[in-house]
């Protein structure tokens, strides 16, 4: 039977965070199956939105509560990340976060027994293990599936800069891959990776999904794996593309720029074309490759410009919005990190940790302890 | 004819290199061939081979071919027990305010159980009190070789282990506690048994501290890298075995010390996760060969009964001591339950506590072996499969053979 893509409209401008945790043997530092032991004993405690089992049993994922302001958002992430640590330490495992694990051998993981995770694996092979990998998810509510079909355009623009700052991946089994977000590139192994094709409201939409979907290529939206992406079930658009940042702090910061650059866009209306996605993959390699370092190439003037310089002035720009939504304080820490050196974004982080103490293991250690507090 | 003198005499004499290798051969044939049937671990193959080629079968390896090869058992115990140390992390006890009692419930009341059966059998008290508090240590070579072999990771197994180092070490301090009693009905002379007694726990303590000391210190000067590292853990488990035999100390009881020592007290992380990976696994073959070596047929005949009563009652202990404290602990009855069962395999002897009773009581060293034996035989064939049965029913391990 066809699905309906009914696009269940939410109050514009609410976000919510989705967050992929990796679980961590104490001893060696290498993921522990600990999830579902993990998740039985959270849930006898209370905490905001949800916690839910991912796809391999080394992994957690917290659901946030929908928010219209940051502190709450905040506040929320703190409480729920608190009931966590308290449990993996009772457990003895550890809690971190960060895009990959940096040395956990792929082929070691085991798959989450669930319906969808079995047939995630049956259907995609050794891709499916290799999807143990961490995101942060942010969701901006729309008022409509127009309204979220020209937020989902007009957020790619900006893919690059979500990717920098959150980027928090470079080591990936065992390496140092030389890009600070690894993780994407295992996204893009999977067929239905990439980005939203061009459509002008939620009906050119929704005619390009019915023909998916009569040709057999997805049951339902979540089989797109894009960088940004409509949700109708839940009215929101979800920016897909930022690694799990170290802290729940840097999570909460990252969702306050995007509610803050989603009013913006959704406040200016810009004409927006087909053009930009001519230079959406290169910029967004640059911005996996090189994080904060890397240029971009703006499609209507073809200028170029480093994603740190663009992102300031962006991060300036957006300061009234910011202020309307009471997120000035998180779009401060934003700015301050970017000029922070060593430590301008949480890939920085982990290689200076690696350079002064020389083991990946002792690194993971460090990344555990800045995320459990 | 005479031969020529270029020739060995006939039959050649054996040697330590020789014998290494008819071990190794013959455990990882019959390893192989109890894998093959996806019940029963390598582990009773190992034993089987043993029991077969040793005296209470063809006989192909005697008493001094036995006494012979103790070393490779020794430092095969000293890996596995320096491995099972650095699992102790004793800041898990300081978060989860359940994790001591909980241990202690198990390691008590099945002492108290097996106490309490062997008085039944009209056993002698302290002689009970002695063979009890032998039976509450679980065996960690077994554990952690089931462990290994299943690739078993999660909850059940991490606390398994944690139980398995907590009641050997109630096992040795109990054992030093009685054993001035036992030298004092010996000799009449109950003071300088107590000397021995802190002589063993003091100096095993003091020694597992010294290797761990000695192995920081060098970890400074080798730095950080895999292949130094795991020398330097090689070394100082020789070292600190070596010192050990010498010194009259417990083996277990210092390399236990090493290892919770290297988890605990590496303030400046300078020691490496070491992974002894295929390599340990020599030693662990021919540990398990020795063990079958020492068992007998008779041990299963008639006397068997009190054997399987005595098995009987520590299991029961240790699961009623598990299920008292698993709601407090918020385990669910799944994890108690196969807790309780993995941790079925009994040390029996080796724990290193044997040599000093001999020492100083030598008939009532043998009265207890033969009291134990048909429990220790019969949990060296049960054991393996229980631990195996409880993490793979736990979801913790993969029931593929290895290899």
């Amino acid at each position: 039977m066809k699905p309906v893509l009914a696009f269940k409209a939410s109050a514009p401008l609410t976000m919510g965070v989705e967050l992929e945790l990796m679980l961590l043997d104490t001893r060696g530092w290498n993921l522990a199956p600990d999830a579902d032991d993990l998740l039985r004993r959270a849930a006898g405690e209370s905490h905001g939105g949800e916690l839910k089992p991912e796809i391999t049993q080394s992994m957690i994922e917290i659901n946030s509560a929908v928010h219209t302001a940051y502190p709450a958002l905040l506040a929320e992430l703190r409480g729920t990340r608190d009931v966590l640590a308290r449990n993996a330490r009772r457990m003895n495992v550890a809690i971190a976060g960060g895009g990959t694990h940096p040395f956990q051998k792929w082929s070691e993981r085991r798959i989450y027994p669930t319906e969808r995770f079995l047939s995630v694996s049956e259907k995609y092979g050794f891709l499916a293990k290799q999807f143990t990998v961490f995101g942060q998810h942010v969701h901006i509510g729309c008022a409509s599936g127009d309204d979220a079909v020209y937020l989902n355009h007009a957020l790619s623009r900006y893919v690059p800069h979500f990717i920098a700052l959150a980027a928090s991946s470079p080591f990936y089994q065992g390496v140092d891959t030389a890009f600070d977000s690894s993780r994407l590139s295992v996204v893009n192994a999977f067929p239905l990776a990439g980005t939203m094709p061009w459509s002008r409201d939620w009906a050119e939409f929704t005619a390009y999904f019915d023909k998916m979907h009569a040709l057999g290529i997805v049951q339902s939206m979540k089989d797109f794996y894009w960088d940004v992406r409509p949700k109708p079930e839940y009215g929101t658009v979800e920016i897909r593309v930022c690694d799990t940042p170290l802290t729940v702090d840097r999570a909460a910061h990252i969702a306050a720029f995007a509610q803050a650059l989603a009013r913006e866009l959704l406040d200016e209306r810009r004409e927006l074309s087909p053009d930009l996605y001519l230079v959406h993959s290169y910029n967004r390699f640059q911005a996996c490759r090189h994080g904060l370092r890397g240029t971009l190439v703006d499609p209507a003037s073809g200028a170029t410009v480093t994603l740190r310089d663009d992102l300031h002035a962006i991060l300036d720009r957006l300061v009234p919005h910011a202020q309307a939504l009471g997120s000035g304080d998180a779009l401060q820490a934003l700015r301050a990190s970017l000029y922070g050196g060593d430590d301008d974004n949480d890939a920085a982080w982990l290689r200076a940790r690696l350079a002064q103490s020389a083991t990946l293991p002792d690194v993971v250690r460090q990344q555990a302890a800045r995320f459990m507090g | 004819m005479t031969p020529p003198d270029f020739l060995p005499t006939w039959p050649a004499s054996a040697n330590s290199f020789a014998l290494f290798g008819l071990l190794l051969l013959a455990g990882v044939l019959g390893g192989r061939l109890a894998a093959t049937t996806r019940v029963l671990p390598a582990i009773t193959g190992y034993i089987a081979t043993g029991f077969l080629l040793g005296p209470g079968g063809l006989r192909w390896l005697d008493a001094q071919t036995l006494a012979d090869a103790r070393v490779f058992a020794d430092v095969s115990l000293g890996v596995i027990v320096f491995e099972l140390g650095r699992r102790l992390d004793l800041e898990w006890a300081r978060h989860d305010r359940w994790l001591l009692p909980m241990g202690l419930a198990e390691s008590l009341v099945s002492l108290a159980a097996m106490f309490g059966l062997l008085r039944l059998l009209d056993v002698d008290a302290l002689e009970a009190a002695v063979v009890a508090t032998f039976g509450v240590a679980t065996a960690p070579a077994v554990v952690l070789l089931v462990t290994r072999e299943l690739r078993a990771e999660g909850p059940v197994t991490r606390r398994t282990l944690w139980h398995v180092a907590l009641n050997n070490i109630v096992a040795i301090l109990g054992l030093a506690i009685l054993l001035p009693f036992i030298e004092a009905r010996a000799t009449g002379a109950p003071w300088n048994p107590i000397a021995r007694s802190l002589w063993l726990v003091a100096g095993s303590f003091l020694l597992g501290l010294a290797g761990f000391g000695l192995m920081t210190q060098a970890a400074r000067v080798v730095g950080k890298g895999t292949a130094p590292q795991f020398i330097l853990a090689v070394a100082a488990i020789l070292l600190t075995v070596g010192a050990a035999q010498a010194l009259n100390l417990s083996i277990l009881l210092a390399l236990l010390v090493l290892g919770v020592a290297g988890r605990n007290l590496d303030r400046h992380h300078r020691l490496v996760e070491v992974r002894f990976g295929d390599a340990a696994e020599l030693f662990f073959v021919v540990l398990f060969v020795l063990t079958g070596a020492t068992l007998r047929p008779e041990q299963f005949g008639a006397v068997a009964w009190i054997g399987l009563a005595f098995v009987a009652a520590r299991a029961a202990g240790k699961a009623v001591g598990l299920f008292a404290c698993a709601r407090p602990a918020h385990l669910t009855a799944k994890q108690a339950g196969t807790l309780a069962l993995a941790l079925t395999p009994l040390s029996g002897l080796a724990i290193g506590m044997t040599q000093p009773i001999f020492d100083v009581a030598p008939e009532f060293g043998a009265r207890l072996a033969g009291i134990v034996a048909s429990g220790i035989a019969i949990l060296h064939l049960l054991g393996p499969i229980a631990t195996r049965f409880a993490l793979v029913r736990a979801g913790e391990g993969e029931p593929v053979a290895r290899g």
